[in-house]
């Protein structure tokens, strides 16, 4: 049987930046697969090519086994259908005349429509559940009910192949359910090709067969939905940490993980951050996300760990800006870093000027608080004239001081200070 | 919504009674003419001209408001919208202006005709973008250059001397009676051809409505399309220039009063508006002819005044009806 659709080597884009790299896809007839990815990812300019709105510069594009170039636009609208996020009409169509657009190759310009089309017509708002509502302008349907109207529309045109374009991304749970039925019902009982871009990635993999995750204009993976939701590619496309967890049927679900998560106030601990020059803006952010009580410093004033710290109303002990620390402003620091459970130090160099900060961390350490050293680069970090600085980490490290290179460390580490979750029942 | 097929029957209806109403109309009281007698026969022709004028000077805007209403999926699109009125007027006043019109009756329609055409063609160069034209682009080139006409407009009547100065206003507020015969014949000609390409490509506007996109989906040549109903709905706005000048109001109230009353679909909406603006035009052209007796006054106040408040009271009734916010 030939395929549906045969994409070989498509490139395509937009002025001079290609959105499409070579893609190369095959979908048979009948099948109905998810084309999912992050925005900008290029799924609506695949389905843009392959209804010829948009040129491939290079590759070949067939649908059915014939080349895309070779398919007059009135035969194309009776292979191809799309069904948009949202269709709009500034007038006031009624739903049968706009679902009778969906004839509009095969009607003739002098006659009115033959009573052919209008049983097909006829049976697309039968199909989605429409008939009711064939008198009703359009516009004041729900979201749903436009969302049927449009598949309807598509549905009148009579085509082997349906191209969906987030149908249901203004819709509620309960309408996407049943829009996505009424595609399975499309698919399995009138043997209809299905394309389905989407965001959705738990419904696309409770409904298709068969995945595909676009990034950055090409096929990461292309397969059954437990062999594209794992949680490696995901972070890698998405950039963000998802959970993949069988669901009770055993089809993959996707769950964010969020980080930092929300801590009761009761049990924020108070940290203290050793930073400067831009090392600890993230790490204070974090810490505040997550409702910690953060104080942070010696810094110099109008640094920009110092604009962040005071972004984020961290207490603070400051000193005058381009000086070396001195001693008042390190007997504030003092006092914050002492009620401090724990004390953070980051990826900071350190020199004779700041080189006292680390007495913080050292005097922390020594009266059994948690002390968390980021330990990148640490030799590329000592500045100081006798090269003080490094062999002080070292040891703190060595006397249980906990290294950390990368946020979600440090995130652990605090979750083990915290006390466990109670235990359901 | 109930659908209201039965209002281009009564408008069909109507077409005789206002149309054979306004030959009998004279400067004064309804009057019959003898055909038998001389003056009888050369009143009625002349009166004929002018209600035919009249009826297709109106068609020819109401059709032209339906067609850029749907290309520009705008509420606010009128025939003149992409700046035929100011190159029309600016023809116009170029060949009063210049004097040129000693050299012939055609020559002050036919200046304006073509002016009216180079700024749409310039219209439409200014607003494509790599040979298609978008939306926005047009209708923002056609303020422009609208505004930039309307200036040389001003100059020419500030340079002009009095007389010149009225027959360009006179011009400009719009009338039927200068119409002569072959002008009528041509410019009705016109009008018929390019109305009738137009709605052999109702469905496709109707498609269009959904935006360039959908309709490339179910079928259509979207860009083939659009140029088609420019071309056309200006060729149609030109051609009643040249019969009359600017008439305002008709071509921007009769699509939306006809669209709220049997809904968008082009295919009935096209004929019954064209229908509608035709008798509106004479019933305002029989109405500008009696009131002022014997003096005359300009039919496009006329359909600016009736125009005006039966839209603002119209809108407020019809919000969900023709048109969609």
């Amino acid at each position: 049987m030939t395929p549906a659709i045969e994409l070989q080597g498509v490139t395509a884009g937009y002025r001079r930046q290609d959105v499409l790299h070579e893609l190369s896809l095959t979908v048979g007839a009948g099948e109905w697969v998810a084309l999912l990815g992050p925005n900008g990812a290029g799924k609506s300019t695949l389905l843009r090519v392959l209804t010829g709105l948009h040129p491939a510069t290079a590759g070949s594009v067939r649908l059915f086994g014939r080349d895309l170039c070779d398919i007059r636009p009135a035969e194309r609208a009776r292979l191809v259908a799309v069904v948009p996020q949202e269709l709009v009409t500034p007038m006031a169509y009624t739903v049968e005349e706009l679902v009778t657009l969906g004839r509009l190759t095969a009607l003739s310009r002098w006659a009115r429509p033959a009573a052919a089309d209008l049983r097909i017509v006829e049976r697309a708002l039968a199909y989605t559940d429409t008939l009711e509502l064939r008198d009703r302008p359009y516009d004041e349907l729900s979201g749903g009910e436009k969302q049927r109207a449009a598949i309807a529309l598509a549905l009148a045109q009579e085509p082997q192949l349906i191209l969906l374009d987030e149908p249901t991304a203004h819709l509620d749970i309960n309408h996407r359910l049943e829009i996505l039925q009424l595609i399975e019902r499309l698919n399995v009982e009138r043997k209809l090709t299905v394309l389905l871009a989407s965001h959705d990635l738990n419904l696309a993999a409770e409904f298709c067969g068969r995945l595909l995750l676009l990034d950055h204009g090409q096929i990461v993976a292309d397969g059954t939905p437990a062999a594209v939701l794992r949680e490696d590619r995901l972070r890698e496309v998405y950039h963000c940490d998802l959970l993949v967890r069988p669901d009770a049927a055993g089809t993959p679900a996707v769950v964010p993980d969020r980080k930092p998560r929300l801590i009761p106030p009761e049990q924020a601990l108070r940290i203290h951050v050793i930073c400067g020059g831009g090392s600890g803006a993230e790490l204070l952010r974090h810490l505040r996300l997550a409702g910690h009580h953060v104080t942070c410093g010696v810094l110099n004033a109008g640094d920009s760990d110092a604009r962040a710290a005071g972004a984020l109303d961290a207490e603070l002990a400051l000193e005058q800006p381009f000086s070396p620390i001195g001693a008042a402003a390190l007997d504030r620091a003092r006092q914050l870093a002492t009620r401090a459970a724990v004390v953070v130090l980051c990826d900071v160099p350190f020199g004779p000027g700041n080189l006292v900060n680390l007495a913080l961390a050292e005097e922390a350490l020594a009266r059994g608080a948690q002390v968390l050293v980021n330990s990148h680069q640490l030799d590329r970090r000592d500045f100081t004239l006798g090269r003080e600085a490094l062999p002080r980490l070292q040891q703190m490290l060595a006397r249980g001081a906990q290294p950390w290179l990368r946020l979600d460390e440090v995130h652990a580490r605090l979750a083990a200070l915290l006390p466990p979750p109670p235990s359901q029942g | 919504m109930k659908k209201k097929n039965w209002i281009p029957w009564v408008l069909l209806a109507l077409a005789p009674l206002v149309l054979g109403g306004a030959l009998l109309i004279g400067p004064t009281a309804v009057e019959w003419l003898d055909p038998r007698t001389e003056l009888g026969q050369a009143l009625l022709l002349l009166r004929l001209n002018r209600v035919l004028a009249g009826f297709a000077v109106g068609a020819a805007l109401a059709g032209a408001g339906v067609v850029l209403q749907a290309l520009l999926r705008n509420p606010l699109a009128e025939p003149y919208v992409l700046g035929v009125s100011s190159g029309a007027a600016l023809g116009a006043a170029l060949a009063i202006f210049f004097g040129w019109t000693a050299w012939g009756a055609l020559v002050l329609p036919v200046s304006a005709f073509a002016l009216g055409l180079a700024t749409m063609a310039l219209v439409y160069a200014l607003g494509s973008h790599q040979g298609s034209p978008s939306l926005y682009g047009l209708l923002l080139s056609g303020v422009i250059v609208s505004a930039v006409g309307s200036s040389l407009l001003l100059l020419l009547l500030s340079l002009s001397s009095v007389e010149g100065l009225h027959s360009i206003t006179w011009w400009m507020l719009g009338n039927l009676q200068a119409a002569s015969d072959p002008l009528l014949a041509g410019c009705g000609a016109l009008i018929v051809f390019a109305g009738g390409i137009v709605w052999l490509f109702a469905r496709e506007l109707d498609a269009l409505t959904l935006g360039r996109e959908m309709a490339h989906h179910l079928g259509a040549r979207p860009g083939l399309v659009v140029g088609l109903g420019l071309v056309c709905a200006t060729l149609m706005t030109a051609a009643a220039v040249a019969l009359a000048g600017l008439i305002g109001f008709v071509g921007l109230i009769v699509p939306h009063v006809v669209r709220s009353l049997i809904g968008p679909d082009h295919r009935r909406l096209l004929p019954a508006a064209a229908l509608a603006g035709g008798l509106l035009l004479v019933l305002c052209d029989a109405l500008a002819r009696t009131v002022a007796a014997p003096g005359e006054l300009p039919v496009g106040v006329v359909t600016a005044l009736l125009g005006g408040p039966f839209f603002i009271v119209g809108l407020r009734r019809r919000r969900k009806a023709g048109w969609v916010e």
